[in-house]
């Protein structure tokens, strides 16, 4: 099941129902792929081959059937796509949602062409639609108005009453997630452990790290409080309501980053997608048969609200799976508060004495390894764990990594290595959803950094061709490598030597220069930052 | 108690700090051994550490942080490598040495007083989009640092070409003067033109 490092992580959201004319379809609300959460009518970036820019669409529809993933999109156009059809001025960032029915409207694709998730708001004047906020206009990645049918290849800004046939109030900018998430919660309830996590946990979460502790509660006792569930639905159901509402808001907030950093590096998103469908054709039938038991245990400690309906279906694998999650995670838990505690941790792991290079490439391979950039560079191995286990309440052995000559100081790097894969996942996504210390957000990705390997020799480092050498001074030469000496003035090794110091100078000088810049453009940024905080409040 | 042993250990490490000097443009080839005997003239050396490179992806020289015996020493060999030229292992690429610093060291000791708050900010906040922007800095800040790396990996290249091409050169024309020399040509020109070869 820890598969190697690229494998993409996935696991199913919340359950909608059953259809298909076998009824083998399973219908969903919501899947995490590569730790981003993905629901019911998203705006997301798809990838096609051989298409360097990114479609933009609507996810309509989830499901699994046979052990495929799929998603229906509903498509968005840009200007220049349907440039032919219309003419006039076209609005910054604004794209155009198809309409009416045939080719063009909406298509089915695999799952895991999903690139991330887009920010598109609707900025219609129709009554039915909530009208957003400048806050979020000014955030949002695009908005759009107008509705391109694509039967009669028209443009225009009247809203329909139903698009790929939903209505458009569920469709465009819901009032709230909770509307989504009412009609399914009352469809799944038989999950015991969820909604016991709940009822446990009725003080308001301010932060998703808090659920990881509900759920841990929640997996304690699964069975034997099954039965009150059935009596209290009622209850049970506004709980998971505003636990819900409130487990969203900071999920949401990986996929803006993620949307913003997708684009950033373009061109890195774009290599990913490329190899992503093809290789994932090949992973289909290894990744979906995990599923069912992945998201056992990746929901427990992770999202409540990933309603397990598989309770019902095998319940001693759920306990015993449970069992090793509660084994983990109050582990975690109880670290925190003895301080004894953590340095017998780190006495334990010295008995194996295997090297850091090693526990670095071992722990590569089995997805725990997470390298997380921006931090303080005096910041020592104790204090990022420290960091770590007081932010996400989970251990982990750091250690800082930043290259004196070359790496620059302002901005620290250090490997982590977690317990588990899905630690390793839990963590990326969160530090990725807005981690911020001493004023530094920080931000992480999965995986070891490529390095190449040395290539031996020094660049500068001459040797003299084409003198016939002798046997004895053959050998004299190789003793040569392991001699010093300081140049003397006298010979052409000096001048030549002398060019080195220069260009090192010059080097040294370049790079004092350019960190200096950074540091004084983030000094300069940080403070604007907080002016504009104080301004606005 | 924690703070008391925490501030001692930090103090021992600062003076391990002052006595440690750090080596860089190394050969790859440089040995703790080699690094031992290039210094010995003027300073004991006691621990020899290399830097792994995990962050950059390119071919860059090794790198060590050396222990030496006292302060005295560790200034002394900096002033060598910045008055002369120092070379260890092949020429004529000398190594630069300078004063170590705390955060050079990747099993430092934590500095206790670093202030280690953390925050969590999510969508709507007022502080988010400004975090954001810095984010996206930082991140520009490295593309900006990795392309300067490149560009002088690729200077010292270009140096070691053109030093190599003079060399080759250089080496021709004494040949070619030894050659001349060996077989006589040199007393016929000097027969011809006049010249006394014995000034």
């Amino acid at each position: 099941m820890n598969g190697n490092s690229e494998e993409i992580q996935f696991s199913w959201g919340k359950r909608r129902g059953k259809g298909g004319a076998k009824m083998d379809t399973q219908f969903y609300e919501s899947f995490t792929l590569d730790n981003v959460q993905y629901s019911l009518y998203d705006c997301v970036y798809l990838f096609k081959h051989g298409d360097p820019e990114p479609y933009i669409g609507k996810i309509v529809k989830i499901w699994e059937q046979n052990q495929a993933k799929k998603v229906k999109i509903l498509w968005f156009f840009f200007p220049d796509e349907i440039q032919r059809y219309f003419s006039g001025t076209v609005m910054e960032k604004e794209i155009f949602l198809a309409s009416g029915d045939g080719i063009g409207l909406a298509d089915i694709n695999p799952l895991e062409a999903v690139a991330g998730k887009c920010n598109v708001l609707c900025t219609s004047k129709d009554e039915r639609i909530r009208q957003p906020s400048p806050q979020e206009l000014a955030m949002a990645d695009y908005i759009f108005y107008r509705f391109f049918d694509v039967k009669h290849c028209t443009l225009s800004d009247q809203l329909p009453d139903k698009i790929v046939g939903l209505e458009v109030t569920i469709l465009l900018n819901p009032k709230d997630e909770q509307v989504i998430s009412n009609p399914s919660a009352v469809n799944v309830l038989p999950s015991p452990n969820v909604n016991e996590g709940l009822a446990a946990t009725v003080p308001p979460l301010r932060s998703a790290v808090k659920e990881v502790g509900s759920s841990v509660a929640a997996v304690a006792l699964p069975q034997p409080v099954s039965k009150e569930v059935d009596v209290n639905p009622p209850a049970a159901i506004p709980l998971s309501q505003s636990v819900v509402k409130e487990d969203q808001k900071p999920v949401t907030t990986i996929p803006f980053s993620q949307s913003v950093v997708k684009k950033e590096d373009k061109k890195s998103v774009a290599a990913i997608p490329y190899s992503r469908p093809a290789v994932k054709e090949e992973e289909k039938p290894v990744a979906s048969t995990p599923p069912p038991r992945s998201a056992a245990v990746e929901s427990v400690p992770k999202n409540t609200e990933s309603q397990n309906a598989h309770a019902g279906e095998r319940p001693p694998k759920r306990l015993k799976l449970s069992q090793e999650a509660t084994v983990n995670t109050t582990s975690d838990v109880a670290e925190i508060r003895p301080l004894e505690l953590p340095s017998l941790q780190a006495d334990r792991s010295k008995w194996f004495n295997i090297s850091w290079d090693e526990k670095l490439q071992i722990a590569d391979d089995q997805g725990r390894l997470v390298y997380i950039q921006n931090l303080d560079i005096r910041f020592a191995a104790a204090d990022i764990e420290e960091l770590v286990r007081g932010a996400l309440q989970l251990s982990c052995t750091a250690r800082p990594i930043n290259h004196p000559t070359y790496d620059d100081p302002n901005n620290g790097k250090a490997y982590c290595i977690f317990k588990s894969k899905n630690a390793a996942d839990l963590a990326v996504s969160k530090i990725n959803s807005g981690l911020v210390i001493g004023g530094r957000p920080l931000y992480s990705s999965k995986g070891l950094l490529k390095v190449p390997k040395s290539s031996g020799t020094l660049v500068g480092h001459l040797s003299v061709h084409n003198i016939k050498i002798t046997q004895k001074q053959r050998e004299e030469q190789k003793k040569a490598v392991s001699t010093s000496h300081c140049s003397q003035p006298n010979t052409i090794e000096y001048d030549l030597a002398l060019d080195w110091m220069l260009l090192q100078e010059k080097q040294e000088q370049k790079f004092r220069i350019l960190h200096k810049k950074h540091k004084d453009d983030r000094q300069g940024f940080a403070s604007m930052g907080s002016k504009s905080v104080k301004a606005g409040k | 108690m924690e703070t008391s042993k925490a501030s001692k250990d930090y103090a021992d490490f600062l003076d391990k700090v002052k006595r440690t000097i750090y080596l860089d443009q190394l050969s790859p080839q440089v040995t703790t051994q080699v690094i031992k005997a290039a210094l010995a003239q003027c300073a004991n050396v006691v621990n020899v550490e290399f830097i792994v490179n995990y962050t950059i992806p390119y071919d860059i020289p090794s790198a060590a942080l050396v222990e030496l015996e006292d302060e005295m020493q560790a200034k002394a060999v900096v002033e060598l490598t910045t008055d002369f030229p120092f070379i260890i292992g092949g020429m004529p690429r000398p190594v630069k040495a300078t004063h170590a610093k705390a955060e050079m060291f990747p099993d430092r000791p934590p500095c206790p007083g670093i202030k280690k708050d953390f925050r969590w900010i999510k969508l709507g906040d007022d502080e988010f989009d400004s975090m954001n922007k810095q984010k996206i800095l930082a991140k520009r800040q490295e593309s900006e640092n990795m392309a300067l790396i490149k560009m002088q990996l690729e200077e010292e290249k270009e140096l070691a070409k053109q030093q190599q091409e003079a060399l080759d050169a250089n080496c021709k024309k004494y040949d070619m003067l030894e050659v001349v020399v060996q077989n006589g040509g040199l007393r016929n020109l000097a027969h011809c033109y006049g010249v006394n070869l014995d000034d």
